[in-house]
């Protein structure tokens, strides 16, 4: 493999969750004042493809699916160094969970003819963690989930992972082509540079695929998608025990004591 | 999000080549333009100057880009407060914008540290009818984020997120700008400083002097969250009126020189205080402190009861007035808005919001001549200033100037005895008992005459403060 890796990475737009409230009544999440963001465990997964990238070689592809907006989530992934981007945008897609969805992103990786797959560990809106599994099940790849740290061996085609395991972590390789599942927090996301970020969101236009251009128009949207909500309940938060103590030597006191 | 794109023939992109059967394949962009030169001037800060001096040069055809530290506009700023709209009105569709409730109503209350309210109030009948008098609250957040899309959408760039740390000089004449991002500097031939009151790229580049504690005040402000009818009844509104009230004397903010204010928002309340960092440093209180006992004040306390907090946030104001501002012009750069200081607080007027948008405003023109011209030293920008002096922004503040620093000296009559001296007079008028009116007129009027020092005293003071009401 002289010329690199495909390298794709999934990234999901997201309502920021600082600005998400929850309407008490009903229990669904009031999404609409909040501003819509990169899904964070996906900065992760985008530094995470730019480091294998750095190694190896290839590119990196930023794909995501959503409404015509969505691109600005794309713009994120380019501004920090993603090589182009694929929007996967169609009423079709309208209504999709986790299923038809990792249908969609593994059509598209299997376009894009990739050797690695990233995405976040979850996202923070929905939390189901399915998505890349998902990728991996539709086009039979192997799966690195809740990684910590990679190193890639091009020379075998392989992908070696530190995985978080109870207890502690493993290490595991996996023939390419491979999707991973970057765990929140594990790396240090690049800051944009000032030029690539103005490129970005200036004069940087991603590729636009429709549910036919990649082949699933009749097996995406909310028709096909077995998921159904039953119901929505909110928990009361449970109170606290609160104690103010006077010093630090009393304060320490009391954790000997409770110790 | 266009549904047309999507729905019609043309809807997906066509395969490219003869050979290829799927999707038109994303080229790889890995090379990154270089910036330098391509706009015709760097907006520092996405505020309201800011907004304005690009909304101005984008209406020119001019390239421009606001580099803006928030992660969106108008996150920075501390202000609930009343927006003065001439010149925004003209620049925009104002009808549009976000808005919460024009000023039907301005009230100036004297507090005393006892607990005393001396109250002037008025609603002119011309304040609720278009376009009711130029005077709206606002929530900055919402507004400047509003005003700077108007900016975008007549052609300007906007990059939030992105400090500019410093400037980039060039044979002496400024020529661009430093970030805190990598690959951070970008060279353009003009710079509007518009980086609002904490101005420390223009102070860090030698442009403007670091401030005098005693040309800053602190602003310290909450807001707080009711229902509708809750604020409308207690304020006495309907529709879309507002009432601003501004509060003096030591039960406003102690002995500092400053004041208070309770703006009606939709469904919040803006309520703050803000008073000199000279007299904070000496205070033993906290901003947050003053914050709290003016809102305990018996005269305060009941219309700000209840609600929820939404919002906490002290900043800082200049008001150093005429002398304390920096040169506005310089070599490939000029400087707008708090970070020129222009800030008007008298106690009568309280302004920087109308003349943050003049400034930004004059700024673009001038800057746009400029650049047409194909010069941009200070002499070539000097139509900025000029255009300034000339506008009511210069005409007030000095007109003004001399009132911070006579308040200063008067702190003790005008924010102590006065409004002590007021109630005293007040209880004395109404009072009844079995002493005649004469009498009760004679005693309150010895208490305001005395706490003039005399007769003569008050013809001083009177004299003293004229050009106030001028």
């Amino acid at each position: 493999m002289t010329d690199g890796w495909n390298i794709v990475v999934c990234v999901k737009q997201v309502p920021d969750a600082d600005e998400v409230s929850i309407d008490p009544e009903t229990g669904i999440l009031n999404r609409a004042d909040a501003e819509a963001v990169m899904n964070s465990p996906d900065y992760n997964a985008v530094e995470a493809a730019l480091e294998v990238r750095d190694v190896v070689g290839g590119t990196v592809t930023a794909v995501t699916m959503g409404p015509a907006s969505a691109d600005e989530v794309l713009q994120v992934a380019v501004g920090m160094g993603a090589d182009n981007a694929v929007l996967l945008t169609d009423r079709a897609f309208g209504g999709s969970d986790t299923w038809p969805t990792s249908l969609a992103l593994a059509r598209a990786a299997e376009e894009l003819d990739a050797d690695v797959v990233f995405g976040g560990e979850e996202t923070t809106d929905s939390s189901t963690g399915q998505v890349p599994p998902g990728i991996a099940a539709h086009n039979d790849w192997a799966q690195l989930t809740y990684v910590e740290g990679l190193e890639p061996r091009p020379e075998e085609d392989r992908l070696v992972a530190k995985r978080d395991v109870e207890g502690g972590y493993e290490r595991v390789a996996a023939d390419l082509p491979v999707v991973v599942a970057m765990e929140f927090g594990e790396n240090e996301p690049r800051t944009a540079g000032l030029h690539r970020k103005i490129y970005a969101e200036t004069d940087f236009e991603p590729v636009e695929w429709s549910a036919a251009d990649i082949g699933v128009e009749d097996e995406v949207g909310l028709a096909v998608s077995p998921t159904q909500v039953g119901g929505m309940a909110t928990a009361e938060p449970v109170p606290r025990e609160q104690e103010m103590v006077e010093g630090v030597e009393e304060l320490a006191d009391h954790i000997v004591e409770v110790l | 999000m266009s549904t047309d794109a999507q729905s019609g023939e043309d809807a997906g992109p066509e395969p490219e080549t003869a050979e290829s059967e799927g999707p038109t394949m994303p080229t790889p962009q890995t090379e990154t333009p270089n910036y330098d030169g391509e706009f015709d001037a760097i907006i520092v800060g996405a505020g309201l100057a800011g907004s304005a001096a690009a909304l101005t040069l984008a209406r020119e055809d001019k390239d421009v880009i606001m580099l803006e530290r928030g992660n969106s506009p108008g996150t920075k700023n501390v202000f609930g407060g009343i927006m003065f709209t001439p010149r925004i009105r003209e620049l925009t569709d104002f009808d549009d914008a976000p808005k919460e409730r024009f000023v039907a109503e301005k009230t100036f209350s004297m507090l005393s540290e006892e607990g005393d309210a001396t109250e002037i109030s008025m609603q002119p009948g011309a304040w609720k009818e278009e376009p009711h008098n130029d005077s709206w609250m606002v929530l900055r957040g919402n507004f400047d984020e509003w005003f700077a899309e108007q900016a975008v959408e007549a052609g300007a760039t906007l990059i939030t997120e992105t400090t500019v740390t410093d400037l980039v000089r060039e044979d002496g004449a400024i020529a661009g700008v430093e970030t805190d991002r990598p690959d951070g500097q970008l060279h353009a031939p003009t710079v509007v400083l518009a980086e609002g009151a904490n101005s420390l790229v223009s102070e860090g580049a030698g442009l403007a002097d670091p401030q005098h504690r005693e040309d800053v005040a602190v602003s310290a402000k909450e807001v707080r969250k009711y229902d509708r009818e809750t604020i409308e009844d207690r304020f006495h509104l309907t529709d879309e009126e507002g009432a601003a009230i501004h509060y003096f004397g030591d039960g406003a903010v102690g002995d500092a020189v400053g004041g208070g204010f309770i703006y009606t928002n939709k469904r919040t309340l803006s309520i703050g205080v803000v008073y000199s960092i000279e007299d904070a440093v000496h205070d033993e209180r906290t901003p947050d402190e003053v914050l709290d006992e003016f809102k305990s004040h018996p005269a305060v306390a009941p219309l700000i009861k209840g609600g929820r907090m939404i919002e906490y946030s002290a900043h800082a104001i200049p008001e150093g007035g005429p002398e304390a501002m920096p040169d506005l012009v310089h070599d490939g750069a000029v400087i707008t808005g708090d970070a020129a200081g222009l800030v008007l607080n008298n106690g009568l007027h309280l302004e920087g919001t109308n003349m943050a948008v003049e400034s930004g405003f004059q700024a673009g023109k001038a800057v746009a001549d400029a650049l047409a011209a194909g010069r941009t030293d200070a002499r070539a920008l000097a139509d900025y200033e000029d255009a300034l002096a000339d506008s009511y922004v210069m005409d007030n503040l000095n007109h003004y100037g001399w009132f911070l620093d006579t308040a200063a000296e008067d702190r003790e009559f005008l924010f102590d005895d006065l409004p002590k001296a007021l109630a005293d007079a007040e209880t004395e008028y109404f009072r009844m008992d079995d002493d005649s009116k004469t009498r009760h007129t004679k005693s309150a009027r010895k208490r305001v005459v005395s706490a003039m020092g005399g007769y003569l005293g008050a013809a001083k003071k009177a004299w003293k403060y004229r050009k106030l009401f001028r």
